[in-house]
């Protein structure tokens, strides 16, 4: 069986496609709506500064959001888990290229560079443009460039296994004792002052939660990513 | 100024999915794809959404692609 693709295909895809970019067009052009149709959430961002968090997305993705946030994170276990369960067991896939001197070496020189750059944007979610997700992927990203050019590279199971299991369980437990201490789960009950607002350690648990989400994000998006390149399928 | 930022971003973005569709190859269609995910990257980025922008950037160009370019491996692999 051959992947081909009929003229059919291509012209339906090219009209869906062509449709979907003009509508956007669309959207764009007519952005002289009425003042309140672009305004849903501005009675819950006015509430953005109680919790002295200066990235006002952030707090909707953790704060207002959180319990969303929880799911959405098991939603990306499950992932995990199918293409662990459909691939983890087959044997090793050999990578038939062999990887250059360069690659190597620019793979050593760039691996800490881009695992710093996630830290950077996990821990500054709650300042700065970014966060868990974005900062977890990017360090999988940095894990996908040794896994191709280190043949023998593996991700250590057992460590993001630890990482993993400890990340969930901080989150719903930080959960639980909000829901204790204030009677709301994943209440922030950290103090979080207005004053603190754009200093690293302010906000709460909302940056704790952060962290914890990427570190869950890193090391599931590292085992997705060693899985499908290393893993031969037999489907 | 900006208009014409997002306009040209639009028509590029056009071309590109286009050409992404006419490809005889499926691995070039997946590597125009990552083209226009860039693009959307600079178009969330000149409407204030830099969130949404480095999402894009990350997985939308990076991890997606490589979901694809693997699931080709394995498609191949199978025929």
């Amino acid at each position: 069986m051959s992947i081909k693709r009929s003229l059919a295909t291509t012209t339906i895809s090219g009209f869906a496609l062509s449709a979907a970019f003009v509508l956007t067009l669309l959207n764009l052009l007519l952005q002289n709506l009425p003042a309140h149709m672009h305004r849903a959430g501005d009675e819950l961002l006015k509430l953005n500064a109680d919790e002295g968090i200066a990235n006002a997305v952030t707090t909707v993705v953790v704060y207002f959001r959180g319990f969303d946030t929880l799911g959405e994170i098991a939603v990306l276990f499950i992932a995990s888990l199918g293409i662990g369960l459909m691939l983890g067991e087959n044997e090793r896939c050999e990578i038939k290229a062999e990887s250059n001197f360069m690659l190597q070496t620019a793979s050593r020189l760039l691996f800490p560079i881009i695992t710093l750059y996630g830290i950077y944007v996990m821990v500054y979610g709650h300042l700065s443009p970014g966060g868990g997700f974005q900062g977890g992927v990017i360090i999988a990203s940095g894990v996908l460039l040794l896994l191709i050019s280190h043949k023998e590279y593996e991700v250590p199971h057992s460590l993001v296994v630890w990482l993993e299991t400890f990340a969930g369980v901080a989150y719903v437990l930080i959960g639980l004792i909000g829901l204790l201490t204030l009677d709301v789960f994943l209440s922030n009950f950290l103090p979080h002052d207005i004053a603190q607002m754009g200093l690293l350690i302010s906000g709460g648990i909302i940056p704790i939660i952060y962290i914890l989400v990427g570190i869950k994000v890193g090391s599931e998006m590292s085992m997705i990513v060693q899985n499908l390149i290393k893993r031969q399928s037999n489907v | 100024m900006m208009g014409f930022i997002i306009l040209a971003t639009f028509i590029g973005m056009l071309i590109i999915a286009f050409s992404a569709i006419i490809q005889k190859s499926l691995a070039d269609s997946i590597i125009l794809f990552m083209g226009v995910g860039l693009g959307s990257v600079v178009l969330f980025f000149v409407f204030n959404a830099p969130d949404v922008a480095l999402t894009e950037a990350v997985i939308g160009a990076g991890i997606s692609s490589l979901i694809f370019l693997m699931a080709l491996k394995h498609l191949k692999a199978e025929s």
